[in-house]
């Protein structure tokens, strides 16, 4: 351990520095935003290496942002260059047209089996890869308002929580089931990222 | 100094390496070296048990690639 934490320190450092040399003698956009996740992948190691209880609070918030972040520069570079979505698919794979049915079928059902955040993760991981694969025409506006419900449902738990503790159970299984559908819901927009006529 | 440990360190520096002067100089070969950086990530937080980190990370990095993928995607059918 006190070994470890100077080396990596060092390591660390020789990697900053050969990162922000390729950084500024990179010329293209494109290249830079991808340079910038390798910015971000040295940071984590540089809270890594902290190897404590606080390392992995402060990883987790800062995976968020860092993919939030990601979201947001890619999509002001798309708009700024005014790229467009390719007329065709650039490739096409038959599994990508069988497969997705099947898979989302499983995923949701263990998803839903499991319930809670978890069940609403691996849920909306179905539905991610449904959407991703086959495209959709959904109303999004429907699935929000069932989103909005959720939340409600899952505050009202907690009221029961507070004032009827005698009913843990049911109160257990209203927020599992709100919070499933919450998050499922929320993820499930990561799928409709290439665009479509109702998002 | 874990095993673990070591090999993250050397995995790290090799992949920023090849993330930062890759060989064909495309979008594609660089998004590719990017998961390299990132082995050598997980196995430094594998020798310090940050399991939640790690799970996260692997998470997150799908949903990156996906997000990197889009707009290559997107910059290749332009030109």
């Amino acid at each position: 351990m006190d070994v470890a934490y100077p080396a990596g320190l060092l390591v660390v450092a020789i990697g900053i520095v050969i990162g922000f040399a390729a950084l500024v003698r990179e010329k293209d956009d494109l290249h830079r935003i991808l340079l910038t996740d390798l910015a971000e992948v040295l940071a984590l190691v540089l809270i890594a290496l902290v190897a404590t209880d606080l390392a992995e609070a402060l990883i987790l918030p800062g995976l968020v942002v860092g993919i939030s972040e990601l979201m947001a520069v890619s999509e002001v570079y798309i708009a700024r260059e005014g790229l467009r979505a390719p007329k065709e698919p650039a490739f096409r794979i038959e599994v990508m047209e069988s497969a997705p049915g099947i898979l989302a079928l499983i995923l949701v059902a263990y998803g839903i089996f499991l319930s809670g955040f978890t069940g609403g993760v691996v849920a909306a991981a179905g539905a991610v890869f449904y959407f991703i694969c086959r495209g959709h025409a959904e109303q999004f506006e429907l699935i929000e308002t069932v989103s909005g419900y959720a939340w409600a449902i899952w505050i009202g738990a907690f009221f029961i929580f507070m004032f009827l503790p005698q009913y843990w159970f049911f109160a257990v299984m209203m927020a599992g089931g709100a919070i499933l559908l919450k998050v499922m819901a929320k993820m499930s927009l990561v799928g409709t990222m290439r665009g479509g006529p109702d998002v | 100094m874990t095993p673990e440990f070591i090999l993250g360190c050397i995995i790290l520096i090799v992949g920023v390496i090849a993330v930062g002067f890759p060989r064909p100089k495309t979008y594609l070969s660089r998004l590719i070296s990017l998961e390299i950086p990132g082995f050598g990530l997980l196995l430094i937080m594998l020798a310090y048990d940050e399991m939640l980190a790690l799970v996260t990370f692997i998470g997150v990095t799908a949903i990156s690639t996906f997000v990197l993928v889009r707009a290559i995607e997107r910059k290749e059918a332009a030109q």
